[in-house]
């Protein structure tokens, strides 16, 4: 196939996505890839806008929360019908990463893996150390492993980043850090502002070279600066390597409360390469209802503000989400249940089993372990018989069964390699 | 061991015990009150938050309701800015369109005094256009809503500007007895201090044991047997006020049949259920079904709605003689327990029963029974003289709003659901005892919108760590003429506290919280973290389905994988109330 059309009036595409989150972007790109015509059609925006923007791939295991500090080699020893396991184990969870990151050098928000292939562990935004698969290359300037003592740098009044917090928290776990504050006015008159406006401000030259001047006095020699992850929305790296450049010292990003500035950079710049390849992304269209023939899916039905669209297509992928995405919703009578097709969940039914009585608890809640079951070919299947449901409709990201994904830290992991797994291997270049 | 000497000890940090401490220390009496946890740690911070007009208990219980109307005009006067005229309607729903009972409620309404009017159902309904279309009488009473915590508050700081001091997270283990078989008298307690570890000895003249659904257990550590019947009752709270008015069922009171706007949200109450100890309160599903269907019968869709939260309070149920009563049949009236004519034993009283809305009236009859016994004569003046911050004015719902606008605090705000500015966390953390940010959600509202926490707390832990590596700055003005009175205010927080004119100067000078000591559980901000989570997830695990299923998904995506506060240093650390926060009772683990 050439160019695909996708989008294009009259045309039925060969691959309709539904969610653009992680999994979505990565089934669609995967099409794309493939030269099959994709188009993306979501709710709204996926959790990318709400977590760090790094890549995890798995930082405890899900049955004892024992640290996991070889990912890929810890893949095989995953319950079976955990997602990484469904698609094939390590192999094909390596070669999804691998698209994603050679994708990243494209989008010009390079993520980098250790040489080693452990995790990185980079500061949180309460000062414990995060494990991370795929880290932006600025927030991997953290990491903790490295020897260099480290400057916390906040702004007085911006509610959301805590140097002092984070330095103090590290420093008790052996990691040498200290914590210090500028001025909010220093970027921006405004007081109330959040990270994605200060971002914007740091698109812009001027406030980089008095924040550079600032950090400049501030830091030791041999130090290195860690900034909430606000450098730049559009000229992130621009706005990095100008920091660097001025204060002569690594200067690393540490993610916020949401908004998420990298997962913002991140959906934006995929979002314009897709559509530079001819797949349109469309928000604000909810899907609420398709219509089957036997077992192939015909047409999904999206909600929007004029009137409901239907949209046919050859292959539908199911990225909606979990319960945080609003692929899974619950009532307070019913049990859990799958919004578009109604797919059967392995779940729990009763709600007296849902949850422990620990927020924290390690071994998660049964309801966010379970959400759709699939095939091998991540085709949705009914969890009592085993037997695919529809042949042209698969599933990827958080709302699969198997896991807690954001209790064992894969969210993104299991989103891309399960957004690349949605066609048969052979079908990938 | 130290040696406290006092006149008057008051036993429970409720709204009676702290009405008592302020009525004692009115009278001129050397005051100490023990609280074991945070004040309205009980039942005061766990009920809907009615001012009652007694119109709910005019057919069943004249005396309560008298009580009740009383008490309604008078903390109108002495707490005008803990209340919010919202006004209350009794409607007549479709179930009960056939009975008597709305008659005899106007009547009975008549015979107790309480000002009670029917109004046209097109008005009721032009005025709360949720409520069921098909009502068919309305009658409006001077109901009100009340901030339980903020009214606390004040009696508390009342109290302690005429010399009271209010010990919280102070719990008694033992009740000092002196004296043989019939000539036996209480002369004070021994507490422990929670957060120093360290017991205190506390002697007194008199004894005041106001510990509510507890008393019972209180009363026992002297061999006296006082049966209180635990009547366990379970809220939710709606995201939004669907009502801007209390909203009664006419017909005898039952569960599920009210609906109180109160702040930002709308809480329908009640179950009543006998239980066997106050301390474990399960909410069970049946319970939380069984609100939601009654209040879709006030106002249809509720049950649809976002719920934020459910939770559970215990009223402290009092008869002499009520074995086998249901809790729903023994009285609200106040009981006041003489020890010296009920049990031989001298220098010791127990206040129960009676409601929120009656609370000053049971520390007026307490104390005249304290000076009879202590043979003085001295006059009950809490009728009279106002609590501290009623100059604010009545309470409204746009309250904060307007304060955070008018004065452009929006870059301030630390809680976005509840409009809490940063100035109004460090206000009080700093000048009203603190331990654990459940303690700063009672006196700010911190955490207690639609996100349950969420961006919040880690906030909050963020600014009150800070706090606590600062060094103690000298507080300017009369710091204890602000902390409680202006607690809620944006506006008042946002500027240097001011000597307050009306304090005495006897009273204290400002002692900076504990929050400063790097000891105390509030200088851990992984302990903060942890325990606020905890707590949070206790009051919406009975309710997690629709919207607030979501928020707790997404709290999980904040905490875990951006934060990763399971592996933050401390683990093994507990405050005072982590054990609390994490038990969570089930119909089958209970009593």
């Amino acid at each position: 196939m050439g160019t695909p059309a996708a989008g294009s009036p009259g045309r039925i595409p060969d691959l309709l996505v539904i969610g653009a989150g992680l999994a979505g972007l990565m089934a669609a790109q995967t099409g794309a890839d493939a030269g099959l015509s994709v188009r993306v059609v979501a709710k709204g925006m996926g959790a990318t806008h709400w977590a760090a923007g790094t890549v995890d791939v798995l930082g405890y295991l899900p049955t004892d929360d024992t640290p996991v500090h070889h990912p890929l080699e810890a893949v095989e020893r995953l319950p079976e019908d955990h997602p990484y396991r469904r698609v094939g184990g390590a192999p094909r969870v390596a070669r999804g990463l691998a698209r994603f990151q050679e994708l990243t050098q494209a989008l010009k928000l390079p993520y980098v893996a250790r040489e080693d292939g452990q995790n990185w562990w980079l500061p949180s935004p309460a000062g414990a150390p995060r494990p991370a698969y795929l880290a932006p290359q600025a927030q991997a300037r953290g990491d903790l492993e490295r020897k260099e003592p480290l400057l916390i740098v906040g702004f007085a009044g911006l509610r959301d980043f805590y140097p002092r917090l984070i330095a103090e928290n590290l420093a008790r776990q052996g990691i040498q850090a200290r914590a210090a504050s500028l001025p909010l006015n220093l970027l921006t008159p405004r007081r109330d502002v959040n990270t994605v406006q200060l971002a914007r401000t740091l698109d812009r030259p001027d406030p980089v070279e008095r924040l550079g001047r600032e950090l400049r006095a501030l830091a030791r020699p041999g130090e290195r600066i860690g900034l909430p992850a606000i450098l730049g929305l559009e000229r992130h790296l621009w706005t990095w390597h100008r920091l660097e450049a001025i204060t002569e010292a690594p200067v690393f990003e540490i993610p916020t409360l949401p908004p998420s500035v990298p997962g913002i950079r991140l959906f934006q710049a995929w979002q314009r390469h897709l559509l530079a390849q001819g797949v349109r992304v469309e928000m604000g269209m909810a899907a609420i209802g398709f219509q089957a023939a036997g077992d192939r899916i015909l047409w999904v039905e999206t909600e929007s503000a004029a009137r409901p669209l239907r949209h046919r297509a050859g292959r539908f992928v199911l990225a909606t989400g979990g319960i945080l995405g609003g692929g899974i919703a619950a009532g307070p009578d019913g049990p859990a249940r799958e919004v578009v097709f109604g797919l059967p969940l392995a779940v729990p039914t009763e709600r007296r089993h849902w949850f422990r009585p620990r927020f924290l608890d390690p071994a998660g809640h049964p309801l966010f372990q379970g959400g759709v079951a699939v095939d091998p070919a991540l085709r949705p299947v009914d969890p009592r018989t085993g037997q695919t449901i529809y042949t042209n409709l698969h599933a990827a990201g958080e709302i699969l069964a198997g896991t807690d994904s954001i209790r064992e830290r894969s969210l993104e992991g299991i989103a891309l390699a399960t957004g690349a797994a949605i066609l048969p291997a052979a079908a990938s270049p | 061991m130290r040696t406290i000497h006092t006149e008057i000890l008051v036993i429970g940090g409720g709204a009676t015990g702290t009405g008592v401490a302020w009525d004692a220390a009115l009278r001129g009496f050397r005051t100490v009150l023990v609280e074991k946890r945070d004040l309205t740690h009980g039942t005061t911070g766990r009920y809907h938050g009615l001012l009652h007009s007694g119109g709910r208990y005019a057919v069943k219980d004249p005396q309560s309701a008298r009580e009740c109307i009383h008490e309604n005009r008078v903390l109108r006067r002495t707490h005008t800015h803990c209340i919010e005229d919202t006004g209350g309607f009794f409607v007549v729903t479709p179930e009960d369109a056939d009975s008597d009972y709305p008659d005899r409620f106007q009547q009975a309404c008549r015979e107790v005094g309480i000002p009670c009017v029917e109004i046209p159902v097109a008005e009721a309904l032009r005025r709360e256009p949720l409520l069921h279309p098909r009502i068919a009488r309305v009658f409006q009473v001077p109901d009100a809503a009340a901030d339980s915590f903020l009214a606390t508050h004040a009696t508390a700081q009342a109290a302690r500007q005429e010399g009271a001091e209010i010990r919280i997270y102070h719990e008694v283990t033992r009740l000092l007895v002196e004296g043989g078989e019939g000539d036996r008298r209480v002369v004070g307690a021994q507490v422990q201090d929670l957060v120093r570890g360290e017991p205190v000895r506390i002697l007194a003249d008199m004894t005041i044991n106001a510990a509510g659904a507890w008393a019972g257990q209180v009363a026992r550590l002297a061999g006296i047997q006082v049966s209180i019947i635990p009547g366990k009752g379970v809220m939710l709270a709606a995201s939004h006020r669907l009502v801007n008015t209390v909203i009664n069922r006419c017909k005898m009171p039952s569960d599920g049949d009210i609906i109180v706007p109160i702040h930002t949200v709308a809480v329908i109450g009640t179950t009543d259920v006998k239980v066997a100890d106050p301390e474990h309160l399960a909410i069970e599903p049946w319970e939380v079904r069984y609100m939601l269907e009654e209040a879709d019968k006030l106002v249809p869709g509720f049950s649809r709605t976002r719920i934020l939260r459910a939770w559970a309070g215990v009223r402290p149920l009092y008869q002499e003689n009520a074995q086998g009563m249901e809790s729903r049949d023994v009285t609200r009236a106040l009981a006041l327990l003489d020890h010296r004519e009920r049990d031989g034993v001298a220098g010791f009283l127990t206040i129960t029963g009676g409601k929120w809305t009656t609370f000053r009236l049971m520390a007026e009859k307490t104390l005249d029974r304290a000076c009879a016994h202590l043979g003085v004569e001295r006059p009950c003046r809490t009728a009279e003289i106002p609590v501290p911050g009623r100059e604010q004015g009545p309470y409204w719902l746009g309250h904060r709003l307007h304060e955070v606008e008018t004065a452009q605090l929006q870059g301030e705000l630390v809680c976005e659901c509840e409009l809490v500015t940063r100035d109004m966390l460090v206000q009080a953390a700093r000048f009203n005892p603190t331990v654990t940010l459940d303690d700063l959600r009672r006196d700010v509202r911190l955490g207690m919108g639609p996100c349950q926490g969420g961006f919040c707390t880690y906030r909050a832990v963020g600014i009150l760590h800070e706090l606590a590596n600062e060094p103690p700055e000298a507080p300017t003005g009369d710091a204890q003429a602000w902390e409680v009175a202006h607690l809620q205010s944006p506006r008042q927080a946002a500027r240097t506290p001011t000597p307050d004119k009306r304090s005495p100067s006897s009273a204290p000078r400002p002692r900076p919280s504990p929050v400063l000591e790097r000891t105390h559980p509030m200088a851990n901000p992984n302990l903060l973290l942890r325990d606020f989570l905890q707590e949070r997830w206790k009051g919406v695990l009975p309710i997690l389905w629709g919207q607030q299923l979501k928020q707790e998904r997404l709290d999980q995506l904040l905490y875990l994988s951006l934060m990763n506060v399971d592996h933050l240093p401390d683990p093994e650390l507990v405050s005072p109330m982590s054990d609390f926060y994490t038990r969570i009772p089930t119909a089958e683990t209970e009593g």
